[in-house]
This record gives C-alpha cells, structure tokens and sequence, in this order.
C-alpha cells in the first residue's frame, strides 16, 4: 500500500533523510524506532506530505504523492489543494495532541467530516459519538480540551483523525508527552486499531510496546533505515551496534547516551 | 422654583430628545462597529501576506491611521466625496470615517492574535485534509478572536466613544442634541452632564458584557 | 495641483504650531496629574482608591468630546471668564489624567511580588522599596502605554476645534469651507499630523521592544 524509495530530504543545508526505502503492505503495523534527531519522525510527515521531500519517491496505492510530472518530465509539486486530498486518506496524530481548544471533544472530532467531507451534521454527530465511545470518552463529548487529562485528549486526538475515515493512520510519538499512568490508555486503543487491521506507521519510545503490536520494525538512525525486520528479531536480537546501544537504554542501562 | 426643581423639569422635556440622539448614537456604533470588523478581517490576510507589494500598501495604511486624527478622516470624506460626485449622508460618512480609523486598529490586535497561535494548530487542522480556507475559518480565526476579546472589546467601546466625533459634521447624535439644545437654554453643565451619564451607561454595559465574555471564554484556554 | 495647499500653507503652519503648544501642555500636565493621582492610588487607603477609581472609570467612560465641551460651559457657568484655550485644555488635561492614572496604577501593581518581598527580606523599609525597586521598574512598564497616550493625546488636540478653538484641524476646515480644495487641504494636513506623530509612533514601538527584553 505504501512503497517509499530512496527518500531523501533536507531542511536548509542539514540533509535530515539520505534515503529511506521500506514499504508497508495493507493492515501491517510498522514500527519506527530511532534516537532523536535520526529523521524519523520526518519519515511521518513526509507521508502525509506535512513535509515535501526533495528526492526519491513515495507511493500510497501505486501513486506517487506529493509532485506530478509534467510533459518535460520534471517534478513539479503538487498543490496545496492535492496534499489536502490525500491527507483526508493518511490520518495523522501528534505528540503534542493539538486539540482545538476553541470547541469541544465531540466537535473536535465532528470537524472533519463536517468541515472537509461536507457531511449532514447529524450524521457527522453519530460518527462522532461513535468514535468517542469506541475510544472509550462518550461521556466526555462536551468537555472542552483543557478540562481533560493528556491521555484524554489523545485518544479525542485519534477518533478525530479516525473520524475522516482514513486508509493509513500515522502515530508521531503519541505518548512521549503524556505521564506514565496515562500512556497506557492510549497504547490500548492504538492496539486495539491495530487488532482491527488499520494499517499504521507508529514512531514510538514504547519498546515493549513495539514488540508487541508491530508485523515489522524498523530503526533509523542518521538519515537511513539501519535494520529492519519482525519485532522478534530487530528488537530480541539486533545485529547493528547502533541498534544494540539504542536498545540497552530501554533495558535499563539508564546512563547511555 | 429652586435649582433642583427647574434642572428637573428641563432635563425631563428634553429627555426625548436626548433618547432620540441616544439612538442615533447606538446605530453610528453598531454600524461603525460591524464595518470596522468586516475590514479588519479582510486586511488581516494582506497585512500578514509574504509578498511585499500587497504588504507594504496595507501597513503604510495602518500607519497612516495610527498617526492622523480621526476627525481629519471625517472631515475628509464629508467635503471630498462630493466633490467626486458622491453625496453619501452624513451618517455614511460618519460611519465610514470611523471604520476606515479603527479597522487599521484592529487588524494590529487580530495580528498580535493570530501570531500567538501555535504553527500546531495550522498542522493539526492540514492533517484532518483541511485546505487553507477551512482552516482560517474554523480554526484559526476563531480563536484568534477568543484570544484577544479584551483588547478587541476595548477597542469597540472606543469605537462608541468616538461616535462623538460625528457631531462635528451634523449627524444628530447624542453630542449634537447637546449642542443643539445649549442654544435654547440657559443650563448648559446640567444638560452635558446628562449627556455624560447616557455615555457612562452605554460604554459600562458594554465594559461589563465584555469582561463576562472575557470569563466565559477563559474556561476553554 | 497642490496650489491651493501651498498658498495656504503658512496659515497651516501657524495652526500647526498651536497644536504643538497644545499638545506639549496638556500632555505634561495631564501626566503629571495621572502620575500624582496613580500613585496615590497604590500608596493610599482604601478612600483614595475609591476616589481614584471613580475618576478613573468616569473620564474612561465619556467621550473626550464631551468632557471638552462639559469644560467649555463648566467655566462660564461657575462665574469665571476663560478663553476656550483653557477650558478645553484643562478639560483635557483632566481627562488625560484619568488614563495616565491607570497607567501608572497598574504599572506599579505588575511590579512582581517577588521582587518586593525580596526587597523586604534584605530590610528595607517601605520607602525604600518605594523609591529602590517598585517605582524603577513600574516606570519601565509604564513607559511604551504612556507614550501611545501621548500620542492619543496629540491627536486628539484636533477635537478642539470642535468646541470653537483654534487649531491645525480648525484652519483646515476653514481653509477648505472657503476654497472647497477637500483633498489637498486635508491630506496635507494628515502629512503634518503624520509628520508629529509618526517619530513618537516609532519611539514608543522601539521602547515597548527595548523594554520587553530587559524583562
């Protein structure tokens, strides 16, 4: 469903990704691991096109996002408009939630259908409802974001993604910013997504996590994909040094760098 | 008769009046008010605009209104248009003048607004499929609003005040039915001073809905 | 095309120069007045705030216009004869005063906390916080809202004429009721206006920037 190519980007004169090439096939869940700084989080916005990318290609479903070619075989980016297009497929969530703080829970996630699908209100309402029960906040649908804990207002994050329906859903880091007790709230309902069969690209901390809701990990460290492979193998038994040092971290070797 | 009694039995006759010119006050306000708004929002995109030449224009604007009397604008409109072959009432003119004078005010506190949103909010709302127009509508502009209804509300109760100015070009409002009627009679401070408390009414309740929006409000930030 | 403003123009400029006297008097005055009365805001009992408040909150509340013309019938009205310069510049004065009040109150209330109980813990006594830690720093809050009031104050010298005094604005109206020249007249005379305020505009901005960062 996803094939990403060598993809390369740079912010200014930093080269950020020196070519990225994975793939993610229909209902997998991937997993991107890496230290800070590594390009992995610009891997995700580069798929909803958040980010445009200098070089290489992706793909979503055989076709090329984010530039057309025109009739001398140039790149030429796409639109504003064309981005917003497929972002309504390619649903993303944020570290830092990024609720509207101006309305409430329900109309959060009311938003997208109302707004960008053009749905009946009533209908986007049930939706809506629908989506805040399955993430387990129906009752708190009038609540405003600042009334509500981190972990609250992520999982109103998700069903408002969720709520336009998408076919990719991307996870930036979601619980990096939220207090431990409130991180597994959140991991529950990105698994239970995933028991579900969303396909999903989900850069996280949570190693344990990982290993346990992941069909394929992968680890990027300066710019490209260092390992990749099944969680039993990337994360049990990793053959790069680089990933060996990531990974002892997490192991409890608090003091690695 | 004393003092007390003739100021009484004066204000009472011309109460009608005074209520009269009241409400030609509230319609200078409230028309000024939603032109000045109106404005605003449209200048706003072009102040914040990246290309210098529609840029420029808008801020020299801005500053050009910022330094120059209200009054001045006024006077301006009134005995220039006709001279272009318009003849807009006084009230137009007035009305105009006033929000071509506040909209440059605005579009500064929409500005300080808007800039104090986070870049997260513009990629939360991208993220959802939003173009730009959707975005500044129902994401951004809104709260931009929210964020500075203090200084906006302040600056739509100056708005109120200046409506005075429009005497000087005859509009029959509040101010005007003073001067009007310090021609007929003697009492001159008392029918002022009248005037001043319809002011004080006026621009309280409006301090006062504004600081109750203003609560209201802080519950969601 | 600008005939009619050149030929006029050193009549202008006398105005001009009446609205600069008018200006600088009613501006130091009223900031004077705001000050005295805004501090004694902040150091007073509970009476002087209410006074202080009561004032402030009227004059905020009424049309400058108003209070001019409250002014110009107020003196004939007591008993005393005042040429409409000193009617309408006290007037202003007094109302200049209202904000410049507020100002400085609010000034010298966001001085932080900490800074006065700092203040205290090394044994200083109130006159000493006065005069060593509160009124510096308050006086660089104050400064950029007191030069934009200032700068509300020149503008609105114009008002004047209005009520019947002679001013920029007034000559101007003359000129054009006299020669129907709307543009030229005005727009000259918002570019001597601009010409005033615009350096003021700038200096408060650069204050506001200047001041921002050493907090």
């Amino acid at each position: 469903m996803i094939e990403v190519k060598e993809l390369k980007k740079s912010f200014g004169a930093l080269e950020v990704l020196k070519g990225v090439t994975f793939g993610v096939d229909k209902g997998e869940v991937v997993v991107v691991l890496g230290p800070s700084g590594s390009g992995k989080s610009t891997v995700l916005r580069c798929l909803n096109l958040l980010e445009d990318y200098e070089g290489g290609e992706i793909r979503i479903d055989g076709a090329v996002i984010g530039y057309r070619t025109n009739a001398n075989g140039q790149r030429v980016a796409c639109h504003e408009a064309e981005k917003a297009k497929l972002r309504e497929q390619v649903g993303m969530v944020f570290q830092s939630f990024n609720l509207f703080p101006h309305r409430t829970a329900l109309d959060n996630v009311m938003m997208g259908p109302l707004r960008v699908r053009g749905a009946a209100r009533k209908e986007a309402r049930t939706l809506a409802l629908e989506l805040l029960g399955k993430v387990g906040l129906a009752d708190k649908a009038d609540e405003y974001p600042i009334r509500l804990s981190g972990g609250q207002q992520q999982r109103v994050a998700i069903a408002r993604s969720l709520a336009m329906q998408p076919k990719v859903m991307l996870f930036d880091e979601v619980t990096s910013a939220l207090d431990p007790e409130l991180v597994g709230e959140v991991l529950r309902v990105i698994r239970q997504l995933a028991q579900e069969g969303m396909t999903m690209v989900i850069v996280t901390h949570e190693i344990p996590f990982a290993r346990d809701v992941s069909d394929r990990v992968l680890f990027v460290d300066g710019g490209v994909i260092v390992e990749q492979g099944p969680p039993s193998k990337v994360i049990a038994d990793p053959s790069s040094d680089r990933l060996k040092l990531f990974l002892r971290r997490y192991q409890g070797d608090y003091l690695v760098a | 008769m004393d003092y007390a009694a003739q100021t009484a039995i004066l204000l009472k006759g011309l109460f009608p009046k005074l209520l009269e010119g009241f409400t030609v006050t509230l319609r200078v306000g409230l028309v000024s008010m939603a032109l000045a708004l109106v404005l605003s929002v449209l200048l706003l995109g072009p102040r914040l605009s990246k290309n210098r030449l529609i840029r420029l224009p808008t801020e020299a604007y801005i500053e050009l209104m910022r330094n120059t009397p209200l009054l001045l604008q006024i006077y301006m409109i009134y005995f220039g248009l006709p001279l272009l072959g318009f003849f807009p009432s006084e009230f137009v003119c007035g009305v105009v003048g006033i929000a071509l004078q506040h909209a440059a005010f605005l579009v500064e506190i929409l500005r300080g607004g808007i800039e104090s949103i986070s870049q997260r909010q513009w990629e939360a709302a991208r993220a959802i499929g939003m173009r730009r127009l959707a975005a500044v509508r129902y994401v951004i502009l809104p709260q931009t609003f929210l964020r500075v209804l203090g200084p906006l509300g302040n600056q739509l109760i100056i708005i109120v005040k200046d409506t005075s100015l429009v005497s000087a070009i005859g509009v029959m409002e509040l101010t005007m039915v003073g001067k009007v009627s310090i021609e007929r009679s003697a009492v001159s401070i008392e029918i002022f001073a009248a005037i001043a408390v319809f002011y004080l009414v006026l621009t309280s309740v409006l301090g006062g809905a504004l600081r109750i929006a203003e609560r209201h409000t802080a519950a969601r930030f | 095309m600008l005939n009619t403003l050149l030929a006029n123009l050193p009549y202008l400029l006398k105005g001009a120069v009446v609205t600069l006297w008018l200006s600088l008097i009613v501006v130091t005055f009223g900031t004077l007045l705001g000050v005295i009365v805004g501090l004694c805001a902040n150091v007073g009992g509970r009476l002087v705030q209410a006074l202080v408040t009561t004032y402030v909150f009227v004059l905020r509340g009424i049309p400058v216009l108003v209070v001019m013309l409250l002014g110009y019938y107020a003196f004939p009205a007591l008993g005393f004869r005042a040429n409409a310069y000193l009617a309408v510049g006290v007037a202003q004065v007094i109302y200049i005063g209202a904000f410049v009040a507020e100002i400085v109150r609010s000034a010298v209330l966001s001085v932080p906390a900490g800074q006065i109980a700092a203040a205290k813990s090394l044994g200083m006594l109130r006159i000493g916080i006065l005069r060593h830690v509160v009124l510096p720093q308050a006086a660089r809050i104050a400064v950029p809202p007191l030069l934009n009031n200032s700068l509300t104050a020149i503008k609105q010298t114009s008002y004047v004429s209005v009520v019947g005094a002679w001013e920029l604005t007034y000559a101007a109206r003359e000129i054009v009721e006299r020669t129907l020249a709307a543009f030229q007249i005005f727009l000259g005379v918002m570019a001597i206006y601009f010409l005033i305020c615009y350096p003021l505009s700038l200096l408060a901005r650069w204050c506001e920037k200047r001041l921002l960062v050493a907090h």
